[in-house]
């Protein structure tokens, strides 16, 4: 009888290729971070005024969008066309490793993320938060990472062709930013700042400033953490239950 | 019947795509040290019959046993048991040729030394291409990788689906000689193809489906001899001498499919 291979040694192989790949790739990620050093840099004056999680928290929230929507789902989509998962999904190996590997990936992209701009904060805006703080607004941000990761998700679920999903996700991306910084700011109404609050970006904006002051957390808080990971199930179910391995 | 006797064993396999049967009820079994050719028009089958082997999908019914092993009740054991050559193969182009055999040495389980990686390489005339990139290969070095990688782990079957497409005709019979190296090993492999002078010059038998359905299995020369009179087959017939061609134009008709 064909020997099995251990999950363990299928998935360190996949994750020292994922790496390798992602690695020499590192220009897309670095552009993926410039637009939350960009902000964070030109946002400081904002720090006196709005406080240093406010300014953190959105920095890292888009940061994490561009993670979810441009780094994931565009891997995803263009690997998928080029037949890159069939070949793996006829090794004797559960398909749940493939995915695992490409998410195990992301996370290290979102420390990489919190890593950078909690640095940049502290050297260009003198930002400096509590240990707990930087430690819940970490854990904050990784519940939040989990909903672009599943947004991404729902995006290569819901669209085969990868130009599509290129463009759909490139689209939201800008949508996010947009509509979510300046709604926050109630620039475009009460509305819609009300609406943005409780949306995918203002919730997993507020749950990451809130972590970063633990000592303001609330209930209401609590209530948007609870909605993040709502979200979170929600985006990667669907996701998932319609997403196909080939585009034929 | 005896599963033991047989690498592949495929019985009454239905596949649909929504209302559409693809694979009608299809039957055929694959000896050790065969090669066993798949042939049919552009839209027969051929491939969906493949990917249900590869556990790549479900069939509505039938069975298929690979080695031994169900590959809807034990599909790592009987996926362990295959090498495949997909259509459409493609790796990260990111990666060199050596770091996509580590990866595949470490998903097969396959315990990769460095004299084992130089083997590997030598043997498939990349030696020189170990650190080059697989989006800098030509296509003639990415079927040979592609072919590596398919018999990493010694398995007993092997899948090729349609390998020699867009190859010159000096890697064609290249690639040839390495199938015939496969079975001199003892690898049982199933092929498909469309071109019948590779059937005939490497297949031990070979099966036509058309439309879904199986309508011949022999072996290559036996199939030309049984349909000699076949009036289809004469009237396919171009220089007075029955080939395969004409067998398989008798068989399945002139009419081009998409």
């Amino acid at each position: 009888m064909q020997t099995i291979p251990k999950t363990s040694t299928v998935l360190s192989s996949l994750l020292r290729a994922d790496l390798i790949t992602q690695w020499r790739n590192r220009r897309s990620f670095v552009l993926l971070l410039l637009v939350p050093v960009i902000i964070l840099i030109s946002w400081k004056g904002i720090v006196e005024k709005f406080g240093g999680p406010f300014v953190l928290s959105t920095c890292i929230t888009i940061g994490l969008v561009a993670i979810g929507l441009m780094g994931y789902s565009n891997s995803v989509a263009r690997d998928r066309d080029k037949g890159i998962f069939q070949r793996l999904r006829v090794a004797p190996m559960p398909a749940w490793c493939i995915m695992v590997s490409r998410l195990l990936i992301q996370l290290v992209m979102i420390v990489l993320l919190l890593t950078v701009i909690f640095i940049a904060g502290n050297n260009l805006d003198h930002i400096t938060l509590s240990p707990s703080g930087y430690f819940v607004g970490f854990l904050a941000a990784i519940v939040g990472g989990a909903v672009y990761l599943g947004l991404g998700q729902l995006i290569v679920g819901l669209i085969q062709n990868p130009e599509t999903v290129n463009s759909t996700s490139r689209l939201t991306y800008f949508l996010f930013i947009m509509i979510g910084m300046f709604g926050e700011l109630g620039v475009l109404g009460e509305q819609i700042k009300k609406i943005v609050l409780w949306s995918p970006y203002g919730t997993v904006k507020r749950i990451i400033a809130a972590g970063m002051q633990p000592a303001i957390w609330n209930s209401e808080m609590t209530t948007a953490l609870l909605i993040t990971i709502g979200y979170a199930i929600l985006f990667s179910v669907i996701g998932i239950k319609k997403f196909k391995w080939n585009n034929k | 019947m005896n599963t033991n006797t047989h690498i592949l064993q495929v019985q009454g396999l239905s596949i649909y795509y929504g209302n559409f049967q693809a694979v009608r009820d299809v039957s055929f079994e694959v000896l050790p040290g065969e090669i066993f050719g798949l042939l049919g028009p552009n839209g027969a089958g051929k491939t969906s019959t493949l990917s249900a082997i590869e556990g790549l999908l479900k069939p509505q019914s039938g069975s298929l046993i690979v080695a031994g092993n169900d590959i809807h009740k034990k599909p790592l054991y009987a996926k362990a048991a295959i090498g495949v050559q997909l259509q459409a193969t493609s790796f990260q182009s990111e990666l060199t040729v050596s770091e996509i055999l580590q990866l595949y040495a470490g998903i097969y389980g396959v315990a990769m030394t460095r004299e084992k990686l130089f083997d590997i390489l030598r043997n498939v005339g990349l030696e020189e291409a170990g650190g080059k990139k697989f989006g800098q290969l030509s296509g003639g070095q990415q079927q040979r990788l592609s072919l590596a990688i398919a018999v990493l782990h010694e398995p007993k079957l092997v899948l090729l689906d349609e390998p020699t497409s867009g190859l010159d005709p000096q890697s064609r019979r290249q690639l040839w000689e390495r199938m015939e190296n496969m079975r001199e090993k003892g690898h049982s492999v199933l092929l498909t193809t469309h071109s019948m002078e590779e059937a005939e010059a490497v297949c031990d038998r070979i099966a036509i489906i058309d439309h879904g359905r199986l309508i011949a299995i022999d072996k290559p020369q036996s199939l030309i001899d049984s349909n000699r009179t076949n009036p289809e087959v004469i009237a396919a017939s171009r220089r007075g001498k029955v080939t395969l061609e004409d067998v398989f134009i008798g068989l399945t008709g002139k009419a081009i499919r998409s």
